[in-house]
């Protein structure tokens, strides 16, 4: 930890302006714009730290950038200040250093109007081609809640071919609308024959201004906020916020507390790869295996539910340790529910690793290598089969139990796909034992500890991170005192990993594509329970719904 | 007049459509089952036909509109023929005439239409699956037609399919001797080609390029493609029957689109390239094996 840092400042010598300590694993240093690059350069080349994302923000006097770096092997985090005119401001591009900057410069450049000389792609990545040029709406003199006026006709679509290369080549659009992309997004496939040559991927379909909305709403709602970003991951982006917070405030949450987040956690993680088992099988057209991971998805949806009232929103984080306790008598039952999914994930992990023809489909298929992890800086079920031995779990612990049991991590060699398939049904196997050892854990404690109190948030910025099932998520909080957030950014993990399938989808064919694109495993949402329908008349209501659903929340919480 | 019985009563549409729609309910039904889902009421089929034949015909704006109308109607009739000549064979005792030979052309023809079809359709999706659907005959037309030589060489060179099924009503079925059983096996494989199921429906491959061919189709034309895939569900399994266990009863009917059935849930698709190799270097030596074989006499 202290080689590392007396690295960095060895070779920043004279031209760090401030070096600000704020603990052991978070350093926030200002050097001069000029330097940026350089910098870059010799702590993602030399030192080999790991490029986290940037942060812009508008502090009205001027403009302020934070180039976060992460040394994956202690859990410390380095983030470099730069600050620019607030006006035609300009900071150099690291965009030719690191590929996976490339759309976070893009991102910074629409919202908040700084210029990026040297990057060659700043063209429009989340927002519509149809909003006003040099609007910004990130920035502060943004009113909160403003609105645009949209031109009447709109053609959104991005221009299509216009990028195209050669003659021959055909577009194969995976998206905005496909049965493999269940959410908005684009992938231009250019294909000669069958071959894919070149995917071109645009975003941006779903943006929801969840940063600017953050800025408008309390502390504690931000929580509510933020679980709202995916139906999925709807516990991991809570936990890298609260962890934010209390990276902020400094504090330390009750042991029980810890237990309690874990566990959900794992929850989510294993529901999660189930439910992305489920679409691969699916996606290569095998369907018997989509339902059956999703049959068996269902227990632990109901261990969820048992403990939160909810499948998938399961509001349990707050700042301080969590909303609501597990009942001590009810851990025997749960346990049991658990591990009633084991012999279905040995059944799975068989399947996989005998099935002929599923070795055939994913075998060196959208290989990733680990150059190229490095360079687009995935993170995750996407970095960990292509060699990097890197989980937040193991060096980002603080407020979550991950250091108070014991787990592995997993990680593969070759990164294709059938690794990633393997990666992710092992990392089920130790989610099971992490949730089992916290359960036990739980047990041994008092109930009702759970909260530490939180009053004021004072001036500062804190930096949360949490391994969701999809790898690294990433929030940065700044607050100046008020109930508000000044900044939040938040950084999903699919931003690093959808941008890797620039390079794993090209040279496979269409459909090596069509699964190496889903590889990455891309958020879906589904949250909402049905409507019963029976012989044309409605059967029961959503109020009926929503009762019967509470009923049996209540009769699982009343089972042993 | 009693052709045009047989071609749209008896064994022909009216019987065909009939037990194409209670197969396909089978088989979505089982699939259903497999899967831990409930599944479709048994009339499922028929609303989904009836809803088609109700809805608008949408033609794509740069397509080659003679073809791309032609092609399920042309893919229609040839199914309709080929239900008509195996049912007559089994049912009315010589009725209506015809060979293997016309029956394999026949059989041929659905795919072609999917490719015209597709082709025509000026979507690159389209296109695709046409493509794909060209590589799917080539793989495996010609061990279909191996497999089929099998049982020309077992019953001593007879063609039509009512002397080929009293041929084996004396006790000599085809499938009981070691080539003929290979023989069936290779005409079970190309079975799911033609019905475009899994492992082998690379030429739709919904996640992939949205069911390809079918893609600009809507209202009654697609219905017509329904209509014929419901038909060969019924013909092809039929056909099968009667060249290799000698008739047709509803238990060895069941047997194979049970096959049908568990063969596409329990296998991923595979990649056109993969199933070319499948069939040219794995198949088609099996198919010449059990040629020797039968002229061997096994």
């Amino acid at each position: 930890m202290e080689f590392m840092k007396a690295k960095i400042e060895e070779k920043l010598k004279g031209r760090i302006v401030k070096w600000e300590e704020k603990n052991p694993k978070r350093h926030y240093i200002e050097i001069k714009k000029d330097d940026l690059r350089e910098t870059t350069e010799f702590l993602f080349r030399k030192l080999g730290l790991r490029f986290c994302i940037a942060t812009g923000i508008d502090n009205i006097k001027n403009m302020e950038v934070i180039y976060h770096f992460s040394d994956d092997k202690t859990g410390v985090i380095y983030s470099f200040r730069v600050f620019t005119e607030r006006d035609g401001g300009e900071i150099p591009t690291i965009s030719d250093i690191i590929k996976g900057a490339k759309w976070i410069e893009r991102e910074i450049h629409e919202l908040l109007g700084i210029n990026f000389p040297g990057n060659e792609d700043l063209s429009r990545l989340l927002l519509d081609p149809s909003w006003p040029k040099g609007v910004f709406p990130l920035r502060k003199d943004y009113e909160y809640g403003r609105k645009e006026e949209l031109p009447k006709s709109v053609c959104s679509m991005p221009t299509i071919g216009a990028k195209t290369g050669g003659k021959d080549r055909t577009i194969i659009p995976i998206g905005p609308y496909h049965p493999l992309q269940e959410e908005p997004e684009f992938f231009e496939l250019e294909v000669f024959g069958e071959k894919v040559v070149k995917v071109n991927i645009n975003l941006g379909y779903n943006h929801r201004g969840i940063e600017k909305i953050s800025e408008g709403k309390h502390w504690d709602q931000v929580t509510f906020l933020v679980e709202r970003i995916c139906g999925i991951c709807s516990t991991s982006h809570p936990f890298a916020y609260v962890l934010a917070v209390e990276d902020l405030l400094g504090l330390e949450i009750p042991e029980r507390a810890k237990y309690i987040r874990s566990v959900i956690g794992e929850i989510e993680r294993i529901h999660s790869h189930l439910l992305w088992l489920g679409l691969a099988g699916h996606f290569l057209g095998y369907n018997t295996v989509w339902m059956w991971a999703w049959k068996y998805r269902e227990p632990v949806l109901d261990l969820a539910e048992q403990i939160s009232g909810n499948r998938n929103h399961y509001a349990m984080m707050k700042i301080g340790g969590v909303r609501r306790d597990i009942l001590n008598s009810e851990i025997d039952g749960m346990k049991e529910k658990l591990n009633s999914i084991v012999s279905a994930l040995k059944m799975f992990q068989g399947a996989v690793q005998d099935d002929p023809i599923i070795k055939a489909r994913t075998k060196n298929v959208g290989t990733l290598s680990r150059q190229d992890a490095i360079y687009y800086c995935v993170i995750g079920p996407t970095a960990r089969p292509s060699g990097i031995t890197m989980d937040i779990r193991k060096i980002d612990i603080k407020n979550s139990a991950y250091g108070l049991v014991d787990w592995n991590v997993i990680a593969t060699e070759n990164g294709d796909v059938y690794d990633k398939v393997v990666c992710r049904i092992l990392e089920m196997f130790e989610s099971v034992k992490i949730i089992n050892q916290c359960f036990d854990r739980l047990k041994t404690l008092k109930e009702g500890e759970i909260c530490e109190e939180v009053r004021e948030i004072p001036k500062g910025e804190g930096i949360g991170r949490y391994e969701a099932p999809r790898g690294e998520v990433w929030h940065y909080v700044r607050s100046d005192g008020g109930n508000t957030p000044v900044r939040h950014k938040i950084r999903a993990p699919s931003y690093m990993n959808v941008a890797s399938n620039e390079v794993a989808a090209a040279g496979g064919t269409v459909s090596d594509a069509a699964i190496t694109l889903a590889a990455v495993d891309p958020c879906y949402c589904c949250t909402e329970r049905m409507q019963a329908v029976e012989n044309g008349k409605l059967k029961y209501d959503w109020q009926e719904l929503i009762k019967m659903s509470q009923e049996k929340t209540k009769k699982m919480k009343g089972r042993k | 007049m009693k052709e045009i019985f047989y071609y749209l009563v008896f064994p022909g549409f009216a019987f065909s459509i009939t037990a194409g729609i209670l197969a396909s309910w089978v088989e979505r039904k089982l699939t259903a089952r497999l899967q831990w889902r409930v599944g479709p009421p048994i009339l499922q089929p028929l609303y989904d036909i009836a809803k088609l034949f109700t809805k608008e015909n949408v033609i794509p704006k740069n397509a080659q509109i003679v073809t791309f109308f032609l092609a399920p109607l042309l893919s229609f009739a040839a199914v309709l023929l080929v239900s008509t000549m195996v049912g007559s064979a089994q049912f009315l005792k010589g009725g209506f005439r015809g060979d293997i030979i016309a029956v394999v052309y026949l059989l041929a023809i659905p795919s072609l239409c999917l490719i015209l079809g597709g082709a025509a359709s000026s979507n690159p999706l389209a296109s695709f699956g046409a493509a794909r659907e060209m590589k799917l005959i080539l793989s495996y037309e010609l061990i279909f037609w191996t497999a089929i030589a099998v049982t020309w060489i077992k019953t001593g060179g007879l063609l039509k399919l009512s002397e080929i099924i009293s041929f084996q009503q004396s006790g000599k079925y085809i499938l009981f001797s070691p080539s003929g059983f290979i023989a069936f096996l290779l005409a079970i494989t190309t079975m799911q080609a033609k019905l475009g199921r899994v492992p082998f429906d690379v030429a739709e491959a919904e996640t992939e390029i949205l069911a390809g061919p079918y893609i600009e189709y809507s209202g009654p034309l697609l219905g017509f493609f329904k209509m014929s895939q419901y038909i060969l569900l019924v013909a092809l399994p039929f056909f099968l029957c009667e060249i290799f266990m000698g008739g047709v009863n509803i238990l060895k009917y069941f047997i194979m689109l049970l096959l049908v059935v568990l063969i596409e849930n329990t296998n991923p698709r595979l990649k056109i390239t993969q199933f070319l190799w499948f069939s040219w270097i794995i198949l088609f030596p099996i198919g010449i094996i059990a040629i020797i074989l039968a002229l061997a006499g096994l």
